[in-house]
């Protein structure tokens, strides 16, 4: 299992066409991924090719999250989701404060 | 003939038979799966995204986006697919799967999160339309659409070329509805009241997109109405757009600065396509509306840190709440009162339950940190005196300390109480700046309900007292140098804005439709004439009088 933790920077965090892209990305894995908002439920984790469940989430801006992949390809998939959200979602940028 | 008043949400004029919007009754299709009816309702959630990014429009079109994704979501699949399991119809199985997955949506606390609701509502409908084997709702002929309110997705797949012009009985002019109306240059009003019982069985309406209103049946009068419009249309346009990237100034230079008034997060790229200086008015009523319970400090902060981040070094003024009296809410416990506009309302409520503004105060503190807005602008509502300057004062100085943060805002207050005007020297020397809401201050000054229909025409600012408020107000606050402006409608209308313009009221402040007109208003008047006309006004018998001066000035 691969896994990371990130805080999202831009401006309205997982939220509309942000997690639109994520969801996009995280479902071009074949990675089972799954996405935990450490910030306001540490409890509970969702999977990151659900939009539903995404957005269920609440990740707002400033909000630090964790992201676990398992399968072939887990850490191709957890380097490519960071990437996309450290460089922003195509909103600006972020920064990863571990791995 | 009868009309009907609502919300001005998106200009224009248009005359058309009312199409009251109903899907497809069941065309004797043969019912298709689930699977399928989901492959084509995502086929149709993006092309009607990429329609609109091609329209410019891409807030909309990243709506219908993520709703293309929620459509083919796992999760809500696998709930609808269940439900199917066990006996469900595959239409009613959607559906219930799909208000499941809004409910839980609901109740994340962060507004833009909870928005969504609908969204996914509005899938599962389109969703169920497909398994039912039913067209999506459509125009046959060039009409005037009439709804209750319509999602984003119904307006972008509405034929425009049919589309005349829209009519809503619920709806803001917030609401996505209204941004598309305006986006595709379709006129548009809402929160027309007993709309829909009267345009049943109407032959033809008129919307009138600039007076917010409707006509049913409008014969002669109508046509007239029309005729005159389009003829002054175009070359109006035309002056528009060659003023849309020149600053707010009189013909001779003297600047005004030109903010806009907004009501939520999603009104923020429209005011600054339009060319916002700044933000005169931040309603944050949004925020606390369709909650059961008030909204917590981090939710209220997300969403004003949104705005303050959007608009940058650019000044936005922060409103703190104006509820109660008219407009209760599920969780503040209002007493029933014979007079709710005299009630207690807006920072009134704060000597009762104080929680509720300090809340608030404590978020736009913490939104104007997290944004690193060096000069924060905080607007109270409904000051009536010293006493109530200080009591916000006090609240906010404890925000300031609660939040730990290190710059504090500066206090303004709204111009609405006519007591604010006789002691408005007092208030000169303890609050940052004064803007006027005239709707209010109409209202209070003429001592005229302004929702009561039969003194609509007492409702005009243009009326002496009024002026002369106005013109006392700017000479209290000139001895301290504080700024006035004005964010009531007097400042969005071209003849109110010269005349306050003339009173020496510094920034206005309105809806980013009438900065157009307004800027083209105020460029063909030099200062002086435009303060000739405002002294002359300040000593009209009536309002229709110095309407009708300033009018034949500016020739509008």
């Amino acid at each position: 299992m691969a896994e990371a933790t990130i805080i999202v920077r831009n401006r309205s965090g997982l939220h509309a066409r942000p997690a639109a892209s994520f969801v996009r990305a995280a479902a071009g894995f074949g990675a089972d991924v799954r996405l935990c908002n450490l910030t306001r439920d540490p409890g509970r984790t969702a999977s990151a090719k659900s939009m539903l469940a995404v957005l269920g989430l609440g990740v707002g801006h400033g909000d630090e999250i964790r992201l676990e992949a398992t399968g072939a390809d887990a850490d191709e998939a957890i380097d490519a989701l960071l990437a996309l959200i450290a460089g922003g979602l195509g909103e600006g940028t972020a920064e990863v404060i571990g791995e | 003939m009868k009309t009907l008043r609502g919300v001005a949400a998106a200009p224009g004029m248009a005359v058309a038979p009312p199409a009251v919007l109903e899907p497809a009754s069941g065309t004797g299709a043969p019912l298709i799966g689930l699977d399928a009816a989901v492959t084509e309702s995502c086929r149709q959630l993006d092309l009607l995204a990429a329609r609109l990014r091609d329209r410019g429009l891409p807030d909309e079109s990243e709506i219908l986006e993520a709703q293309a994704l929620m459509a083919a979501d796992p999760q809500l699949l696998e709930a609808a697919g269940q439900r199917i399991a066990a006996g469900m119809a595959a239409d009613d199985a959607i559906l219930a799967a799909g208000e499941e997955a809004a409910a839980l949506l609901e109740e994340l606390t962060d507004e833009l999160f909870a928005a969504r609701a609908a969204d996914v509502r509005d899938v599962a409908a389109r969703i169920a339309r497909a398994v039912r084997g039913e067209a999506p709702p459509r125009l046959s002929r060039r009409s005037i659409l009439v709804a209750r309110d319509l999602t984003p997705s119904t307006t972008a797949e509405l034929d425009q070329s049919l589309l005349a012009g829209l009519a809503l009985e619920g709806g803001s002019p917030t609401a996505h509805a209204a941004i598309l109306a305006r986006a595709l240059g379709i006129p548009a009003v809402v929160g027309l009241a007993g709309l829909l019982a009267a345009a049943n069985g109407a032959a033809e309406l008129l919307v009138d997109g600039n007076a917010g209103l409707v006509m049913l049946e409008p014969g002669a009068e109508g046509r007239q109405r029309l005729a005159h419009w389009e003829t002054e249309h175009d070359a109006r346009l035309d002056a528009e757009r060659a003023l849309h990237d020149r600053l707010l100034a009189t013909a001779d230079g003297h600047r005004v600065m030109l903010g806009a008034n907004i009501g939520s997060p999603h009104d923020t790229s429209a005011a600054l396509r339009a060319g916002a200086e700044g933000v005169g008015l931040f309603r944050t009523e949004f925020v606390f509306m369709g909650r059961r319970r008030a909204p917590d400090e981090q939710t209220q902060a997300a969403a004003y840190a949104q705005v303050l981040r959007d608009f940058g070094e650019r000044p936005v003024v922060i409103r703190l709440m104006d509820i109660g009296g008219d407009k209760p809410l599920p969780f503040v416990v209002l007493e029933p009162e014979p007079n709710p506009f005299l009630g207690v309302r807006a920072i009134r409520l704060a000597e009762r339950d104080p929680e509720l503004l300090s809340t608030q105060l404590r978020a736009v503190v913490r939104a104007a940190a997290e944004a690193d807005v060096p000069r924060p602008l905080i607007m109270a509502p409904m000051v009536a005196d010293l006493a109530d300057v200080r009591r916000v004062r006090t609240l906010l100085d404890e925000a300031v300390a609660a939040v730990g943060a290190a710059v504090t805002p500066q206090l303004g207050i709204m111009v609405e109480v006519p007591s604010a005007i006789v002691v408005a020297d007092q208030l000169a020397a303890e609050v940052a700046f004064f803007s006027v809401g005239t709707n209010d201050l109409t209202q209070y000054l003429l001592a005229a309900d302004r929702t009561n229909a039969a003194l609509a025409e007492r409702q005009d600012p243009m009326h002496p007292a009024v002026l002369r408020s106005i013109a006392s107000l700017v000479a209290a606050a000139a001895p301290r140098g504080v700024p006035v402006a004005v964010c009531g409608e007097m400042g969005g209308d071209p003849v109110g804005a010269v005349v306050l313009t003339g009173l020496g009221v510094s920034e206005l402040s309105m809806g980013p439709a009438s900065f157009g007109a307004v800027k083209r208003a105020l460029a063909s008047v030099t200062l002086a004439e435009a303060q000739e006309l405002a002294t002359r006004c300040l000593d009209a018998p009536d309002a229709a009088t110095a309407r009708g001066w300033v009018s034949e000035r500016l020739a509008v």
